[in-house]
């Protein structure tokens, strides 16, 4: 079944962008049948119902029922594959 | 589409000096105010949200923030970029319990960012590239950062 993700940032613009390119990259790379939604952080919490991954590039606000990765390493660069592999741990 | 596009020589600063965020925000709001890129309310959304939602990212040597806001606030796409005499705290973007001393500072003004991959990736990859990074930190002019900025003092 495809999974799917939620690619948020805080005002769902500028790093969720960036962040979700990388995502989908990743899943492409590894056969990972699954699609991107992008959205802001506030949104998550009606959204993730059907959801199966939250990948966020800023702090959760709350807690989710879904499990949800902090991915501020596509941005800075620092600790990038080990994100891919928790991100990919989390969808296989 | 490429970054060159938004940086604008009269919003690029060096050495700036600040005793805190705030000043540091309101210096470039006032700017960009003047060469009509923002709405009256950017300064107050851009605080409120980088309260909320921390743009600080610590790189080791030079850490960078990349504060930005709404797109509704933006009425000329552009990005600013600052560099900081005496570094200022910003929280962290995966954690506003920790702070960092921010020394080069790119203020986003997108307002439709999801055309945008090209530039963002472009501006991620700065900020991933520490001898670029150190390269715009020590840049001591405008013409400097620019050329910089551009890529061309890299080329050797």
């Amino acid at each position: 079944m495809t999974k799917k993700i939620l690619v948020a940032c805080g005002a769902g613009i500028a790093t969720s962008t960036v962040v979700a390119n990388r995502v989908e990259n990743l899943i492409k790379d590894n056969h990972v049948d699954a699609e991107i939604e992008q959205c802001k952080i506030t949104e998550v919490k009606s959204k993730q119902s059907g959801a199966d991954l939250i990948v966020s590039t800023t702090i959760l606000p709350t807690k989710y029922d879904i499990p949800a990765v902090i991915a501020t390493a596509y941005i800075s660069g620092v600790g990038m594959d080990k994100l891919d592999a928790k991100i990919l741990s989390y969808l296989n | 589409m490429s970054i060159q596009q938004f940086i604008n020589k009269e919003l690029i600063f060096t050495k700036l000096n600040f005793n805190s965020q705030r000043e540091l925000f309101h210096y470039l709001y006032d700017k960009a105010k003047q060469g009509g890129f923002v709405t009256d309310d950017f300064l107050s959304r851009l605080t409120e949200r980088e309260k909320i939602f921390p743009t600080g990212l610590k790189l080791g040597k030079n850490n960078v923030a990349i504060p930005h806001t709404d797109a509704e606030c933006v009425t000329k796409e552009f990005i600013a970029i600052a560099t900081l005499n005496t570094p200022v705290l910003f929280r962290l973007m995966d954690n506003n319990a920790e702070q960092a001393d921010v020394s080069l500072v790119f203020m986003l003004g997108l307002n439709n960012p999801h055309n945008q991959l090209e530039v963002l990736q472009e501006l991620v990859g700065m900020i991933q590239d520490g001898a670029k990074v150190n390269q715009l930190v020590q840049s001591s002019s405008r013409e400097e950062m620019y050329q910089a900025l551009n890529g061309a003092a890299l080329r050797k």
